[in-house]
């Protein structure tokens, strides 16, 4: 009960209607504006991370693949932790 | 004279373009300047119940492309303001009645004679948005804070965009805001819709049961005083006008003493 309390004095970030429907809305956009296809980006990814990964070993985990807003123009940002390379 | 040629639209219907159109053009001319209204969703004319001219239309915008009368035979004058006409849409043909180009000298007639001509957007963004942006300079984008209406507006922004030479200016109006909803985190903000959509803000108006009765009534409500909406409809005018006036505080009339409580505990819920 004190706990409940708790969390609706105090919401959690991204844990609430508002923030589902601004987080959806910015990833359809960013779709629309490109005119990509659903898919498209995980296809990407997958193939990105296979050419980096022929030369270094990776961290999968903690790889990070976005597409960011600013402006209506979007950027592509890709960040590949790199455990050491392969020879 | 010329005046300034302004379209609004939305991309998606229902989300209050033809009441903002005719809530702005009573507001504006209530200011002192002169303004034509422009119902340009042909085939489905709608603007005139909303002003209460309904009974007065005679001939309509495809009457005067077609040249069966004078565009000033065509203008009908408000009931209450003299400075403010309408030109009605024609009910019985569709969107083809009108070019491109037949809008642009329509625009350029109009702004000779009036300081604002308010061109009402069809929903849509075939034939019918790009003939009613023909002959625009700016344009107002209206969307209420629902995804499917921020998702279309977003498209028509795109559109614009592409028309950067002849539209030089477009700003947002938020309507059907539901201050209490944002506020439970149930609902986009303001600031959330603005920051998705990268555009410049004109306005933001509450939802009021009172738009609709004064729907019922064919009495725009800006011409109304102590109704939220159409204070928020009178400050529209006054920015399009280049007055600097803040966005009125939407929250505080709504917040209830547990909201009051919540945002002493927690400032970063918005109340």
């Amino acid at each position: 009960m004190q706990m409940q309390i708790f969390n609706w004095l105090f919401p959690a970030k991204g844990d609430d209607v508002r923030s589902t429907a601004k987080d959806r809305m910015r990833s359809m956009l960013t779709h629309d504006r490109l005119e990509l296809p659903a898919g498209r980006l995980e296809t990407l990814e997958e193939e990105l991370m296979a050419v980096v990964g022929r030369y270094f070993e990776l961290d999968k985990d903690t790889t990070h693949f976005d597409l960011q807003q600013y402006e209506r123009r979007a950027s592509l940002i890709a960040n590949f932790r790199l455990l050491r390379s392969k020879c | 004279m010329s005046g300034r040629v302004i379209v609004i639209t939305s991309g998606k219907g229902g989300v209050g373009k033809t009441t903002a159109s005719a809530n702005i053009g009573v507001a504006l001319a209530s200011t002192g300047v002169s303004v034509a209204l422009v119902d340009m969703d042909i085939g489905l004319r709608n603007l005139d119940i909303l002003m209460g001219l309904e009974n007065r239309v005679v001939y309509n915008l495809v009457d005067v492309v077609e040249e069966r009368c004078k565009l000033r035979q065509a203008l009908v004058k408000d009931k209450k303001l003299p400075n403010l006409s309408l030109l009605p849409a024609a009910q019985t043909r569709d969107k083809s009645a009108v070019n491109a180009e037949q809008m642009k000298a329509l625009c350029g007639e109009l702004k000779s004679m009036y300081d604002f001509v308010l061109v009402d957007s069809p929903a849509g963004i075939e034939q019918g948005f790009q003939n009613a942006v023909a002959g625009a300079d700016e344009a107002i984008v209206i969307t209420t804070p629902e995804m499917s209406a921020v998702r279309d507006a977003d498209r028509i922004i795109g559109l614009l965009e592409a028309r950067k030479d002849e539209i030089k200016e477009y700003r947002l109006v938020l309507n059907r805001y539901r201050p209490t909803m944002v506020a439970n985190n149930d609902m986009m903000s303001v600031d959330d819709v603005l920051e998705i959509l990268s555009v410049k803000l004109l306005g933001v108006v509450p939802e009021d049961e009172d738009i609709i009765i004064s729907t019922n009534k064919g009495e725009p409500i800006s011409g109304t005083d102590n109704i939220r909406a159409g204070l928020a409809y009178r400050n529209i005018a006054r920015r399009i006008r280049g007055e600097d006036v803040a966005i009125m505080d939407l929250e505080s009339k709504n917040s209830t003493w547990i909201n009051k409580i919540v945002s002493f505990f927690n400032p970063t819920v918005r109340v």
